[in-house]
């Protein structure tokens, strides 16, 4: 069986898929979390450019928004998930949706890279900006500019054969509401 | 009503092109959500200070002031970017509700934002009424976000 098929037909999974109502509060929330979290981290960005809130130290901006974005990015990518596994047949062969995954791994690619000398010390920064953090700064901008774009690209993507796919004439049968369609 | 007008025929020129161009409203839809990241995300980090919250060795007035350029920007680049998204169907917006919760929601955090919370922090508000202020402006962004989605769901 195609592991996307058998990921999507995990009971909660399929019963997510299905819900009128939990399916588009999950997939509210994500862009919520975009909304309040993600943009916090834009201004995490903004500020290591030393363009906002200029008049604030790095190391307040860094230290006390850290908590908020580790938070909002668990919710964020915890719904995402969700969503993702319980459409895996339609998101497998989405170019943006990988695109998407691909940004992600920057994110972590990005982390390990800056986090010892930015964020993990960003008092060393209340003195002074270096080239390292603006560069950092820079990369997430467009790293986290990047994601919510593949994301909203993904409902874009038509596959050319769309009767030929076997996925497709597969999943017709595992779930009842497209047969009911 | 607007049939003729200037603003009527720019309406339906708009609404055209965004039918017409395949890339324009996955355009329009992008410039729409990283807008609005920059400036909910910016009215959150003022509403958690509010709060007690985020960055708590600023005041709520400073981080009011340092952001709101960011915030004014944020909502122009969505309003630019929304107006068009409505302008390519509005008959399909007029009748679905979660556009219309939408619509009150954001009319409600913009004139909130700009009428209230904004006096409000500059005067120094106690901490009662700080709290009180920023939860509403949280729930009303997020009602906004949420009805945003919803538009595709009802």
């Amino acid at each position: 069986m195609d592991p996307a098929i058998a990921l999507q037909s995990i009971g909660f999974l399929t019963d997510f898929r299905e819900s009128a109502m939990v399916y588009p509060i999950v997939m509210a929330t994500h862009l919520t979390c975009i909304a309040l979290f993600g943009g916090m981290i834009l201004l995490t960005d903004l500020r290591l450019l030393g363009v906002a809130l200029t008049s604030t130290p790095v190391s307040d901006v860094v230290n006390g928004l850290r908590w908020w974005k580790r938070i909002g990015f668990v919710i964020m990518v915890g719904c995402g998930l969700m969503l993702a596994c319980s459409e895996a047949v339609k998101y497998a062969p989405n170019p943006f949706f990988w695109a998407k995954m691909g940004l992600l791994f920057l994110v972590g690619v990005h982390a390990v890279a800056f986090k010892p000398e930015v964020y993990d010390h960003p008092e060393k920064l209340d003195s002074g900006l270096t080239s390292k953090a603006k560069v950092a700064a820079w990369c997430s901008l467009i790293i986290w500019i990047s994601l919510p774009i593949m994301g909203r690209l993904i409902a874009y993507y038509e596959p050319k054969d769309k009767n030929l796919q076997p996925a497709q004439a597969q999943v017709q049968v595992l779930t009842p509401e497209i047969a009911r369609k | 009503m607007l049939v003729g007008s200037p603003i009527g025929d720019a309406m339906k020129n708009i609404g055209d092109a965004m039918n017409n161009t395949e890339w324009a409203f996955p355009l329009a839809e992008c410039f729409h959500i990283a807008a609005f990241a920059f400036a909910i995300g910016t009215i959150a980090v003022v509403d958690l200070r509010l709060l007690g919250l985020g960055i708590t060795r600023q005041s709520a007035a400073q981080l009011l002031k340092d952001t709101h350029k960011w915030t004014l920007w944020g909502l122009v680049v969505v309003l630019f970017a929304g107006v068009p998204i409505y302008i390519s169907q509005p008959e399909i917006y007029n009748v679905n509700s979660a556009f219309w919760f939408k619509m009150y929601c954001i009319l409600a955090a913009i004139v909130f934002h700009y009428a209230v919370l904004r006096p409000v922090v500059r005067a120094g508000p106690s901490p009662m009424v700080a709290k009180l202020i920023a939860i509403v402006s949280l729930l009303l962004w997020t009602g906004t976000v949420f009805g945003g989605l919803f538009i595709a769901f009802v």
